[in-house]
């Protein structure tokens, strides 16, 4: 008996978390994969988020709305009924409110990282793909010349690049 | 709680790598997490090393050698990881600051625990995480690691000995 004993047994009290379900679907796949890698393994697909999805979401929705939203501040008001009549002076008609025109200004990507996983054989094909994978941040931008107000819509992107590995 | 070498050696018996890796996962990943800060990347890391072990071995009779190739297959993707290649002369020590692992705690004791492991120096937390969570003897932590079996004891006691201080001082 050491003196670390009731430490030992606290620790082998704290559990491990549990790794997630798919892990295990994973190696499964892999082991039941008919077609050996010779030691390169397809790379489990994890379900990460799609940021791409969700940026390119976004800046769509950004821009149906601003499409959409145009016609209705620059529609003119429906005519009122009028019980008189009186001649108005330029200067009390009803200000128009300025055409709103947002133009694209500017697209932006900047890399930020990107790393080479080796090679793997996607779909089962017999010829091994070099796979990048690069990780940048995209920004878009509208500018309306007559405000100077400006709309950015960035978000995160990730790219994958399957490289045919030739004579190596 | 089943004994894994029992299970893994009757799964050696039986080709049925399931019960095996139900069994050894938490620990496995408990383990790869020490090296790269992400959940997911520990997992990628022991699905790798698991079937690259399996497809060789079809036998889990020397465990080490799992633990070794978690290990190689870590310090390989830190190694690709841009953003440490300027360190790459140092990849363990960057270890240091890689995440804590991961526990289910359900009390303030517990979770004191887990913090003082999280603050252990990564050499003596690998050793303390292959002893008390993959039950590993000495000598096969030696062998992961590339040191004699007294050096893996002798770390695996520097560890205890600074989580039974670092749990005194916060009492």
């Amino acid at each position: 008996m050491n003196d670390f004993s009731d430490l030992e047994t606290e620790l082998k009290q704290l559990r491990p978390s549990r790794p997630s379900d798919e892990l295990a679907l994973w190696v499964e796949q892999a082991l039941t994969a008919s077609t050996p890698s010779a030691g390169i393994l397809p790379r489990r697909k994890t379900s990460r988020f799609n940021w791409f999805s969700l940026g390119l979401g976004v800046a769509t929705a950004a821009a149906a709305f601003l499409f959409l939203a145009r016609p209705a501040v620059d529609r003119p008001t429906a005519p009122q009924p009028t019980i008189a009549q009186s001649t108005a002076t330029p200067a009390m008609l009803t200000p128009q409110p300025p055409r709103r025109t947002l133009v694209p200004d500017g697209v932006t990507r900047v890399v930020y990282g990107t790393r080479d996983e080796g090679l793997v054989f996607p779909g089962n094909r017999e010829q091994p793909m070099r796979r990048l994978r690069a990780r940048s941040q995209e920004t878009l931008q509208w500018r309306d010349s007559s405000t100077g107000a400006s709309l950015r819509v960035s978000y995160p992107t990730e790219e994958v690049e399957l490289i045919p590995a030739v004579g190596q | 709680m089943k004994d894994p070498v029992k299970v893994m050696e009757n799964v050696a018996t039986h080709e049925d790598w399931k019960i095996c890796f139900a069994e050894a996962a938490p620990g496995l990943v408990l383990f790869a997490r020490q090296f790269v800060r992400s959940g997911a990347d520990a997992e990628d890391i022991v699905q790798e090393a698991f079937v690259r072990f399996w497809r060789q071995q079809h036998s889990v009779q020397n465990r080490a050698l799992l633990f070794s190739a978690v290990r190689s297959i870590a310090f390989d993707l830190l190694r690709k990881d841009a953003r440490r290649a300027r360190r790459e002369a140092v990849v363990v020590a960057d270890a240091e600051h890689a995440s804590a692992p991961q526990f289910d705690t359900t009390t303030d004791t517990q979770q004191a625990l887990a913090r003082a492991v999280d603050q252990l120096p990564a050499e003596q937390r690998e050793v303390l995480v292959m002893k008390i969570w993959n039950e590993l003897t000495f000598a096969d932590i030696g062998s992961v690691l590339g040191i004699s079996q007294n050096t893996a004891a002798s770390r695996y006691r520097y560890a205890l000995g600074a989580l039974k201080k670092n749990l005194t001082s916060h009492e």
